[in-house]
């Protein structure tokens, strides 16, 4: 493959994103709080890195391979990405919201249900069926990716479930990411791969610059702080351990007459 | 252009759209909500009778929560019970004030994180409370709602008063300046 100017603009743009948007993560000890999305940042580094040095040593065909089976460790990690911010908002106290289970049960099913849908109606034009594969593949996994987001909103609205901020600004980078890529892998699929992949290439440089505001975002966001919580008294740290020792058991009282 | 990927880019057209006005939609209101002021938060409240409230509950709990055993529990009349509480209607409003009142509780915990497993714990006897309503909306399909209040009602009532106690025990721990006016709203 014969790189451009402006793919290697895109590359090292990409790279100096991802290093800074690590960097932040170390310095401001986010890394403690979001490790998964950290292994994320990180992998993105690798994977620039390892692309390039196959591009200019390896062979057409290792470079076909390495691309696609670190896309499936892409894929895998923003799936993590999305567990880790769910379980930050709706785990509350260590635990699962009980009242969600049934509903986030329900989000994932219809995810893939809706997703698996619209991949079954793209009939991408390709030459190989391994390109079909590949442009329905990263098809489906933009739809799931983009309803799991939403779905993400909708629930902790309902539920009344606050965001962190960070989780906020996270959640809300990579899903409206999620939703831009649905958009080009779709004219990913309408338009297929043939010999000329002048548009092709046009979409992916597109959806690259999407992904580095998405990524300044991060980087920007990540950088402030949390709203400074009040310091507690000591006196009013026992009136809320007393506090919820006492809603604890009013709630068990309230469910042994919903039992009987 | 051929058909399916006419029918393939349409499906996409509405899918993408259908999450953005999901998303916008929702984002607005938790924004709304978090951006609500002492104030906007008490007008939500809807004035339910404080009297009738505490009668009903205190009928099968005491002040402290724990169920009433002695003889005079259980007394009042399911017709009685009915009066007080405003029927189904006076109940599906205390199931709305349920909403209030966690994000009351949601709104100390933005100063004080630690408050949020009480915050968690109200909006789970919420959820107990809007389990009771739903029975009894459909014990109203099957016209059977009268004689099923009582069963459903009364616990139903002694959990929100429950929940309005322990949010005002959640202000008044934190010495918040706002004790006075949600003492008067509850």
């Amino acid at each position: 493959m014969h790189l451009t100017g402006l793919d290697l603009l895109f590359w090292a743009a990409g790279l100096g994103a991802h290093f800074i948007l690590f960097s932040v993560l170390l310095i401001r000890r986010r890394f403690m709080v979001f490790p998964i999305f950290t292994a994320f940042v990180i992998s993105n580094i690798g994977r620039t890195i390892a692309l390039v040095l196959v591009e200019l040593y390896g062979t057409k065909a290792s470079y076909f391979y390495t691309y696609w089976s670190l896309a499936i460790l892409d894929t895998a990690l923003q799936l993590a990405v999305v567990y880790e911010m769910y379980s930050l908002t709706f785990r509350p106290l260590g635990s699962w919201a009980r009242d969600l289970r049934g509903a986030l049960a329900w989000l994932v099913i219809v995810s893939i249900v809706v997703a698996a849908g619209l991949t079954w109606l793209a009939t991408p034009h390709a030459r190989l069926w391994m390109q079909v594969v590949v442009i329905k593949g990263t098809f489906f996994s933009s739809a799931c990716m983009s309803e799991l987001f939403v779905g993400m909103i909708v629930l902790a609205v309902k539920a009344g479930l606050p965001w962190r901020t960070h989780v906020a600004r996270i959640s809300q980078g990579l899903g409206v990411y999620s939703l831009i890529d649905v958009l080009i892998e779709a004219g990913h699929s309408y338009l297929g791969v043939s010999r000329n992949t002048q548009t092709y290439t046009m979409l992916s440089h597109f959806r690259m610059s999407a992904y580095l505001v998405c990524v300044a975002y991060w980087i920007v966001m990540l950088w402030r702080d949390e709203p400074r919580p009040r310091k507690l008294s000591k006196n009013f740290r026992g009136q809320l351990i007393h506090l919820q020792t006492m809603v604890d058991s009013d709630l068990e009282r309230v469910r042994a007459r919903r039992r009987s | 252009m051929n058909k399916g990927s006419v029918w393939f880019l349409i499906a996409v057209a509405v899918f993408v759209m259908a999450l953005i006005v999901i998303a916008v939609y929702h984002f607005r209101r938790a924004q709304k909500s978090s951006q609500k002021d002492w104030r906007q938060l008490l007008t939500r409240l809807t004035i339910v009778n404080r009297s009738s409230i505490a009668e009903v509950a205190l009928d099968i709990i005491d002040e402290s929560g724990e169920r009433r055993k002695d003889e005079g529990s259980a007394a009042l009349e399911p017709s009685e019970i009915w009066k007080l509480v405003g029927g189904l209607k006076g109940l599906e409003m205390l199931e709305a004030n349920c909403a209030v009142l966690i994000d009351l509780a949601f709104y100390v915990q933005q100063w004080y994180p630690e408050a949020l497993a009480v915050a968690e714990q109200l909006r789970l006897s919420a959820k107990e409370i809007e389990w009771h309503v739903e029975r009894l909306k459909g014990a109203q399909k099957t016209g059977k709602l009268e004689s099923a209040f009582p069963m459903y009602a009364q616990p139903a009532v002694a959990a929100y008063y429950l929940m309005t106690r322990r949010v005002l025990a959640l202000y008044e721990g934190g010495n918040l300046a706002m004790l006075a006016d949600l003492r008067e709203a509850l």
